[in-house]
């Protein structure tokens, strides 16, 4: 890794290198920096762009944020949401990842376009389809179970019902993660365990596993920051009901900048949901204690 | 190689799927292009003339946008009206979805090429009241011609008026109604007649419901709760215009009412049918109160229900008023469009409120009633079963004004509350009351109520 | 033996889970060839009572909706090609040039990951504007040009490529632009091709920006045309099955294709962390 780069630089390196970063920095700071500089200072104001106000308002809009019982509910189904389905996702996409992997499955490449169907599939679309299936007269899901659940309109499962259809579709990402981590696994170390007398169990436990582990982290901060945002699902499929009990925080921000037009609101919404995400990201780095 | 297969297989069903979905479309857009459009001569209308011997823009060629949500087909028409006595003149129609419409339009005529003419609808009133300019139609004119223009008049101006009202209606399954032994004279004309005919209407198998007397689901707020309190004599916002009104004891009184109708009656459930409207169409409820616009979907969805329509019924048989209704507007003209551009939208929405023929096809289309006032007895209007149950009372209807989307999603935030989520009436109310203040903090709605007719 | 009943209960499982995960495909298909008021229907089967195609006939005849299609599928080849392209470049440079502020810029470029939409996208939808580049497809090429974990991923991917065969072509006086254009990049392939298949993905159902930045109609893509069948008063939801039908393809298409490479290219990328 810290072998020594050749020691001279060429000039074509400097000038592709210095092309490179430059148009990089530029990048960045022209579709990143600064509209997070922009949405910081509109944070602080009344910001309607219908009715062209931009009024200062000092710390109002996060005063609002933190007192909001409607936003603490939401972080609160945010954080629910988002740590069921990402143990699901990680642990049905490891189990399945590692049944395929096996020597006992055949038609491995089959199961893994199978799985992965619904991961290519838009959210938007899909979530028509489950809102359907989800039908308490006429959907599949009541039907094949023969139950007699309001799912989406019953507090007690709406969330449950988006969480479900969110992990149906996203867990053959997983699979397919795990998959590529298990073929890189490095042979002699399966070996070694073998010889050494260990069973399957203890090898999955002791060898795969661990070193599985930087994948893990993959997977769990991709999904981290893909469901902190997460809102087409609950836009179709709840628009947040019933009443507010399935509000997740990115709603709450869609629904202020792009129903209300409340853009300060909502700039002030996103940057606490930015640390938000920045923290939980920082801490699965620090709970594996993976460096960089 | 298996994947392969597969992605083949796929690749060629997809192509197939493909061939037949493109294939049909294109040439019926062609025939109806060279449709016959006969080129009036006269000048036409009510008190609004339009003269079609007055050429426009100077007879130079000008062509301009006109947004619109609907179907494309009824634009269409007036435009090929329009552009056949002005052929300098072309009208190019961008059509938007409905959500997408609110999200984009705002933002396009913030910029600098918005559409010169757009549709409106008026729930998104202060979204775009910035944006138009007045029509340059004298407001006695409008007046003389149609009804409900005094709640547009702003300053003494009017930026669009509505081309017909919508409003809510009771629908029944006629094959129920004859299975539950009920005649025509049973039509309840009050809301206890309406809740002894439900339950007969109402089937239940011990506990289960089977077929639903009644059913409110998913509507709740917008046919029931903004309406039915105008029977009790209360508006939706008190005298400043400003204040909801939605805690107010006839509020109340609805909401308990929805509750004790599936709760005490037992006509319905919150759980049976997503929808009333679905549920309906469906067979399984017996009847809803549905808006103007559902006589078009029972119509094309479905075909196969046999329906009829009766007025809604009221508490004592002699309302304030019987419901709330609302606009379907006309068209508006874009303030910030260049003058020539400007002349076009303006002359083109004149040709089209004084052109009765599209007048009645708009009103047909969305199953309004017209608001101009030469068109009420007209009989193609009477002849749709659910704006003839109407003709009668129209005047004893109330717009309140735009009111902000708010008032609505908050409402059915409280409903919502009520029967999903255990919360008594009052609080959800007070809530609900509350949460529409603080929206409309920065709004400049004012109520039109008090300029009801018969206003107390 | 055992092992053969293990063997079979592991596959009988994965193929239950399989026939979960398409079921509500299945359905949507067929769904696709039934009248609405079918779809809407208490008594409900998987298999259209009356098979229609008008859903897909007439789904063109509303929105044009082949137009969409071939949209999205210029936009998102055009984004997919530059972002692998500048992913690779950033990833060859950030891992084989050893230079001050290296890891200061590849941090930063980890940070960007972090950002969520929504912080971004209101400024950046003003500045759009300001640029007049509303309703243009620079809108939506332009701003996605460059990817913090395209250039994450590459980094990482093109790092575990031998210096040598690099210090070899330099012996031989090959220069850099040489040397990434004809040994780093095809050697990356596995690389690329999962950045390939996951900007593909990304840009193919984005929806939000898209539906903030196209207004006409003509140049409108696929996952918003999904959501025009939801109308002012109901939803066509024979026409919005077909139309998903239609456009999970070409994305279904691609990863069936290319599901070795992405595969492999993700085990040399993320693994590494």
């Amino acid at each position: 890794m810290f072998k020594k780069s050749h020691p001279l630089q060429s000039k074509s390196e400097i000038i592709l290198r210095n092309i490179v970063v430059a148009a990089m920095v530029i990048f960045f700071s022209v579709f990143l920096i600064i509209p997070i500089g922009i949405a910081f200072a509109g944070s602080f104001h009344e910001w309607n762009p219908l009715s062209g106000t931009y009024n200062f308002l000092g710390l109002e809009n996060y005063k609002q944020v933190f007192t909001s019982a409607l936003f603490g509910k939401s972080m609160l189904n945010t954080l629910i949401f988002s740590v069921v389905v990402i143990i699901f996702r990680v642990g049905l996409g490891l189990g399945i990842a590692y049944a395929i992997y096996s020597t006992l499955v055949k038609y491995k490449s089959f199961f893994r376009a199978v799985y992965y169907m619904p991961v290519v599939t838009p959210m938007v679309a899909v979530a028509f389809v489950w809102k359907f299936m989800y039908n308490p007269q006429i959907g599949t899901v009541n039907q094949i179970f023969g139950l007699d659940v309001n799912w989406l309109m019953n507090p007690k499962t709406a969330l449950l019902a988006v969480m479900i259809m969110t992990i149906w579709k996203d867990f053959g990402y997983a699979v397919v993660m795990y998959m590529a981590g298990l073929y890189s696994l490095p042979a002699d170390a399966l070996e070694a365990a073998r010889v050494d007398g260990a069973n399957a169990w203890q090898t999955f436990r002791y060898v795969t596993l661990p070193l599985l582990k930087p994948m893990t982290l993959f997977v769990v901060i991709n999904s981290i920051i893909a469901y902190i945002q997460a809102y087409v699902q609950i836009l179709i499929m709840t628009e947040g009901g019933p009443g507010t009990a399935t509000y997740l925080a990115s709603y709450i921000i869609y629904d202020e900048a792009f129903v209300k037009y409340n853009f300060g609101y909502a700039s002030a919404l996103s940057f606490v949901l930015f640390v938000i995400t920045a923290v939980f990201s920082w801490l699965s780095f620090r709970v594996s204690g993976t460096e960089e | 190689m298996k994947k392969r297969m597969i992605a083949a297989m796929m690749a060629a069903t997809l192509a197939v799927i493909g061939l037949t979905g493109c294939g049909g479309s294109s040439d019926n857009k062609a025939a109806d292009d060279t449709a016959k459009v006969e080129v009036p001569t006269e000048p036409f209308g009510d008190t609004i003339k339009y003269d079609p011997t007055v050429e426009i823009n100077d007879g130079k060629d000008i062509s301009v946008e006109l947004w619109e949500w609907g179907s494309d087909d009824l634009f269409q028409q007036v435009i090929d009206g329009y552009t056949a006595i002005h052929p300098n003149v072309s009208i190019k129609l961008v059509n938007n979805p409905w959500e997408d419409y609110w999200t984009k339009l705002p933002l396009a005529l913030d910029g600098e090429n918005g559409p010169a003419i757009f549709n409106i609808h008026n729930s998104y009133h202060e979204n775009l009241i910035n944006y138009l300019a007045p029509l340059d139609i004298p407001v006695e004119d409008l007046q003389a011609d149609f009804t409900g223009v005094d709640a547009h008049v702003i300053d003494g101006n009017v930026y669009y008026i509505d081309y017909g009202m919508m409003t809510g209606s009771v629908y029944y399954n006629k094959a129920m109604w004859e299975a539950a032994g009920l005649t025509e004279a049973d039509i309840p004309k009050t809301w206890d007649e309406m809740r002894e005919v439900a339950k007969k209407l109402t089937i239940k198998d011990g506990d289960k419901l089977i077929q639903a007397g009644l059913n409110f689901n998913d509507d709740f707020h917008q046919n029931y709760l903004l309406g039915l309190n105008y029977q009790l004599g209360e508006n939706l916002f008190l005298e400043d215009g400003k204040t909801p009104n939605v805690n107010s004891d006839a509020m109340k009184q609805i909401m308990q009412m929805l509750v004790d109708m599936y709760e005490v009656d037992g006509v319905g459930s919150k759980d049976f049918g997503e929808k009333g409207s679905d549920s309906f169409g469906q067979g399984q409820s017996a009847m809803v109160i549905q808006w103007g616009h559902y006589y078009n979907t029972l119509k094309t969805t479905w075909s196969n229900i046999d329906f009829g329509v009766f007025e809604i019924p009221t508490f004592d048989g002699n309302p304030y008023a019987y419901n709330r209704y609302n606009g379907e507007s006309t068209f508006g003209v874009n303030k910030n469009a260049p003058a020539d551009q400007q002349a076009v939208a303006q002359d083109f929405i004149k040709y089209f409120l004084a052109n009765d023929d599209a007048q009645i096809a708009f009103n047909l289309a969305m199953s309004t009633f017209p608001a101009k006032k030469s068109l009420a007895d007209n009989e193609q209007i009477l002849a749709n079963p659910s704006l003839k149950v109407l003709s009668e009372h129209i005047d004893h209807y109330i717009w309140p004004g735009p009111m902000p989307a708010t008032v609505e999603t908050s409402l059915k935030k409280a409903g919502e509350d009520i029967f999903f989520n255990g919360v008594d009436i009052d609080t959800a109310l007070n809530e609900a009351q509350e949460n529409i203040i603080k929206d409309m903090k920065n709004s400049s709605f004012v109520s039109v109520e008090n300029l009801y007719a018969y206003a107390k | 033996m055992r092992r053969k009943i293990s063997s079979i209960a592991l596959n009988v499982l994965l193929l239950m889970l399989g026939v979960i995960t398409v079921y509500p495909f299945v359905w949507m298909l067929c769904s696709s060839f039934k009248k609405n008021s079918e779809i809407m229907a208490l008594e409900q089967h998987l298999l259209p009572q009356e098979f229609i195609l008008d859903n897909y006939v007439n789904m063109n005849a509303h929105f044009n909706f082949l137009r969409f299609f071939v949209n999205s599928l210029v936009i998102t080849l055009v984004v997919t090609v530059l972002v692998v392209y500048t992913s690779t470049l950033c990833g060859f440079v950030l891992s084989k040039y050893r230079f001050k502020g290296r890891n200061l810029i590849f941090g930063f470029v980890l940070s960007t990951m972090m950002v969520p939409w929504c912080v971004t996208i209101i400024p950046k939808y003003s500045m759009i504007q300001s640029f007049g580049w509303m309703d243009s497809y620079k809108a939506l090429i332009i701003p996605a040009m460059f990817s913090g974990f395209g250039i994450f991923m590459m980094k990482q991917h093109i790092a575990s490529l031998p210096d040598e065969i690099l210090e070899a072509a330099r012996i031989d006086g090959a220069n850099e632009f040489y040397i990434f254009q004809r040994i780093v990049f095809p050697m990356a392939k596995n690389g690329i091709s999962s950045i390939a298949i996951f900007q593909f993905l990304w840009t193919w159902e984005d929806f939000l920006w898209p539906y903030l930045v196209i207004n006409t109609q003509e140049k409108q893509l696929l996952a918003v045309g999904l959501k025009m069948f939801n109308g002012q008063y109901s939803t066509d939801y024979g026409a919005l099955f077909a139309a998903t039908a239609i456009s999970i393809i070409p994305v279904l298409l691609i990863y069936l294709f290319f599901q070795k490479q992405f595969i492999a290219g993700i085990a040399a990328s993320a693994v590494k962390g």
